[in-house]
């Protein structure tokens, strides 16, 4: 009886491993988001959010990374040229008007849970204020 | 059966010879006979300024392998994901002379020799290992097709133009040995191995 016991332990807590490991790969726990950044914004951001070089912004390093203001970004776009010689090149983020509150809290969490070591997750409530602002 | 013992010798050392010529890479696109000779595909002439007005012709790169890509500095689709793997190529080869790195602008209207200066300098890469060519815009989509890119104006794709992201090895004699599709960043170790394989080849030959 202690020896089946035994064993229904055993593969319990072998069941419960396999599953805490195949969640802990997914690792990220903002999908929705994950999901978001990889269609809209990996092509430039790159999918380890690192960029390219001086002409795509990193968002690893972003000033923005935890501020409200990255709502109004991903909500109007950005618009920065560089100027040299009589030449510029435009390095322009599109706006990406057709998305909601909620799809932008979800980018922002996924983003911030990525790359701000001091990672606090962002409500819907204060994503809408802040497109109010920036508006 | 000393008999049967050699005959297996030969055969495995056949086998490791057989091995071994797999290793050079294979001339890509294709191949006719002429006269009993082999003639393999070569990329295009072409006549083009790179970003610090240098004319550059398929001259200029006959001492050297290089790795070859079209590209636009508008291009909001794919190009920063193939940019992104070239530079990654970039930093492998950094430190072999015998390899160098060429995009053609498939844009020259918007991409003169300037604004291809001041994206080289904005991606931080080295002039004289990179360059950056910008010519004739017929002649360029045209010479995209001997590389094995399609590029092609079409007012409907984001920013103007439809091309294909590959990457492509091109020897010293002007084929094309290897290529890798840009967007995948899972492909690009493949390409970076037969840079290698290629440039050791070149260095087998000369000793």
């Amino acid at each position: 009886m202690t020896k089946g016991l035994n064993h229904f332990i055993k593969c319990f807590l072998g069941g419960l491993l396999t599953i805490s490991v195949i969640f802990s790969c997914n690792d990220s726990p903002y999908m929705q988001g994950k999901r978001l950044y990889l269609a809209n914004c990996a092509n430039c951001h790159m999918e380890d959010g690192s960029g390219l070089s001086a002409l795509i912004p990193s968002i690893q390093k972003s000033v923005y990374l935890g501020k409200p203001e990255i709502a109004c970004i991903l909500k109007n776009g950005l618009r920065d040229t560089i100027f040299k010689d009589s030449t510029f090149l435009v390095r322009e983020m599109p706006a990406f008007k057709k998305f909601s509150a909620t799809e932008i809290t979800n980018i922002v969490n996924f983003v911030n849970h990525s790359w701000n070591t001091s990672f606090k997750e962002t409500t819907i409530t204060q994503i809408e204020e802040a497109i109010n602002i920036c508006q | 059966m000393k008999l049967i013992f050699y005959y297996i010798l030969g055969a495995f050392s056949l086998l490791l010879v057989s091995c071994k010529n797999n290793e050079t890479l294979p001339y890509l696109g294709q191949t006719v006979v002429e006269n009993g000779k082999e003639i393999h595909h070569k990329v295009g002439q072409f006549s083009h300024y790179n970003q610090d007005s240098v004319l550059m012709d398929n001259s200029s790169l006959s001492e050297y392998v290089y790795v070859a890509d079209f590209f636009f500095t508008s291009c909001p689709s794919i190009c920063p994901k193939v940019a992104k793997q070239m530079l990654r190529i970039y930093d492998t080869v950094q430190d072999e002379p015998m390899v160098k790195l060429v995009s053609f602008t498939i844009d020259p209207k918007r991409d003169d020799v300037k604004k291809l200066r001041l994206y080289a300098d904005n991606l931080g890469i080295d002039h004289n290992k990179w360059y950056f060519l910008t010519g004739d815009k017929e002649a360029t989509l045209e010479l995209a097709n001997t590389y094995f890119v399609a590029a092609f104006e079409d007012a409907d794709a984001p920013g103007g133009f439809d091309h294909s992201g590959k990457i492509l090895l091109v020897d010293k004699d002007g084929h094309v040995r290897s290529f890798s599709e840009g967007t995948d960043p899972e492909n690009t170790p493949k390409i970076i191995e037969d840079i290698k394989k290629l440039v050791a080849s070149y260095k087998a030959e000369n000793k």
